[in-house]
């Protein structure tokens, strides 16, 4: 089964939303895009995506959510 | 786990390990010896025994944790390249390991052979340390303000480790130097460039990861260096420079120090008191002691700086009690409470086979074994801050501290065990899957 293309982390303890990115990112398709919703900005994750080509935006939410969008480069 | 992911960034766990499990025994010690001294020497800052005591808190437990976090943090939340990991911490970790025992034993024995001994052993541990983690943070494409806080705490510690070395030597003999001004400077690039500057950077990116706060504003992050950077820079000139208005620059950098200080320890509390969850996990508790233990330093601090100072001795020895081990010892046991079984939690992932989940990274050390150490960091600490004046308080400070050390490496020794059985417990099950197969293990 195709894991979500969101993950909302906002109430995740860490490392929960890492390790539920990483699992989506498994079943990724190229063209596809994973979001995933935050208070922060995950480095260690962002070190992990930019050493296996991925590529991702970030947007800041009024309420500090960081909408984090990530696809394969 | 994703078996087509790379986690390769990340140096091996006994890199930052050697130091995080090592650093408590220099806790372990300054509390007993304490227990077993006695505080009357903590009447006075520049007692001996006192400067032994500061060295083995400050140069064994602090910086301990805090290279070892670097050798960490700067490739995983970077991307810096630390080149050839292993080797640079076995010696970053020889000479400090050794050098700061060597340091300590010369103050308290006064044997000038000593002193010397144990600058050439600190002294090349620093700089291949700055050296070779300097390289990987200036390697780094990326900007952003954690990145330029961990540059500046690195390149403070040149300063630092120089100034400290200028103060051995002098005490060995081997060198004149006009000690209090340079002991003034050495303890301001310590403390503030090189541990506050890396505690800050660190807490940019930490802070709202790990206690879910909201993010520093980047009306801090991004004047908190240049604030402490020109702090210092003045605060140098007036204590090298000899005319009537270094006086002037002396004061006008420290409470520039303060001010910068004072910003990042109150921002810090506010972001606590807005975390999405509020929960009263150790390392919070321990970060809110920091910070407010900070904050305090920075308000007795501006008061001795508007009434001209004061003529206690005690004073300054409360206050140092007060930054090392209420300030940077909380902090730094907060981190490691997160620090360890991430790393733990980050290596298992990467060599468990596809399909088998590491545990809990919030499990791996019971909340009831680090809040009894969170109490007894703190009772310590409440007895040891009013110890220069009250020397019967350091006796049980002491003791307090010795044994919140013993329990903080009993507690980050769990999930390191954690991290040995999985392993071994994955290996015996392919060797005995593959052997009922008929199959040779590889070896």
């Amino acid at each position: 089964m195709n894991q979500p293309l969101l993950i909302d982390g906002r109430e995740m303890e860490p490392p929960e939303p890492f390790e539920a990115t990483i699992a989506a990112l498994d079943t990724l398709q190229p063209g596809e895009e994973l979001t995933l919703l935050l208070n922060c900005q995950p480095h260690p994750l962002y070190q992990v995506l930019r050493r296996n080509g991925y590529v991702w935006t970030e947007t800041w939410d009024d309420d500090g959510t960081n909408v984090i969008r990530i696809r394969l480069a | 786990m994703s078996a087509h992911l790379s986690f390769d960034q990340a140096p091996p766990i006994s890199v930052p390990l050697r130091f995080f499990l090592t650093a408590p025994l220099f806790g372990i010690a300054a509390g007993l010896l304490l227990a077993i001294d006695g505080g009357e020497t903590l009447a006075n800052r520049g007692h001996p025994f006192t400067l032994g005591l500061t060295h083995l808190i400050a140069a064994g437990f602090l910086l301990q944790v805090m290279a070892g976090a670097l050798f960490q943090f700067v490739p995983v939340v970077t991307g810096g390249n630390v080149r050839r990991p292993q080797l640079v911490a076995s010696l970053v970790h020889l000479g400090l390991g050794l050098g700061t025992p060597l340091l300590a034993t010369a103050f308290f024995t006064l044997r000038p052979a000593l002193f010397t001994a144990a600058v050439s052993l600190l002294a090349p541990g620093l700089l291949i340390l700055v050296a070779i983690v300097g390289l990987a943070l200036i390697g780094v494409s990326a900007q952003g303000d954690t990145l330029r806080a961990l540059r500046a705490a690195v390149l403070s510690l040149l300063p630092t480790a120089l100034l400290g070395a200028t103060l051995a030597l002098t005490l060995s003999g081997l060198v004149v130097s006009p000690v209090a001004r340079v002991l003034e400077a050495h303890q301001a690039w310590a403390l503030g460039g090189w541990a506050l500057t890396l505690l800050a950077g660190v807490s940019w990116s930490v802070v709202p990861m790990f206690q879910i706060t909201p993010p520093y504003p980047t009306a801090l992050t991004r004047t908190f260096v240049p604030a402490m950077l020109t702090g210092l820079g003045l605060l140098s000139m007036g204590l090298l420079v000899s005319a009537p208005w270094a006086d002037g620059l002396l004061l006008l950098g420290k409470a520039l120090l303060l001010a910068d200080a004072a910003a990042f320890a109150a921002m810090t509390l506010n972001l606590q008191a807005r975390a999405k969850r509020k929960n009263s996990d150790s390392t919070r508790l321990f970060f809110r002691v920091a910070m407010i233990c900070l904050l305090s330093f920075c308000v007795v601090g501006a008061l001795l700086l508007a009434t001209g100072g004061s003529t206690m001795t005690e004073l300054p020895v409360a206050l140092g009690i007060l930054l090392l081990l209420g300030v940077f010892g909380a902090a730094v046991c907060g981190m490691l409470y997160k620090i360890v079984p991430f790393l733990v939690w980050l290596h298992l992932r990467s060599q468990l086979p596809k399909g088998v989940i590491p545990p809990n990274v919030n499990r791996m050390i019971p909340p009831v074994r680090t809040q009894r150490q969170f109490w007894l960091y703190l009772l310590g600490l409440a007895l040891l801050l009013p110890s220069p004046w009250l020397p019967l308080a350091a006796r049980a400070g002491g003791l307090c501290l010795a044994l919140s050390c013993g329990l903080l490496l009993a507690n980050l020794v769990g999930p390191v065990r954690i991290y040995r059985q999985h392993l071994r417990q994955h290996h015996n099950q392919f060797i005995s899957q593959n052997c009922a197969d008929g199959e040779r293990p590889e070896s």
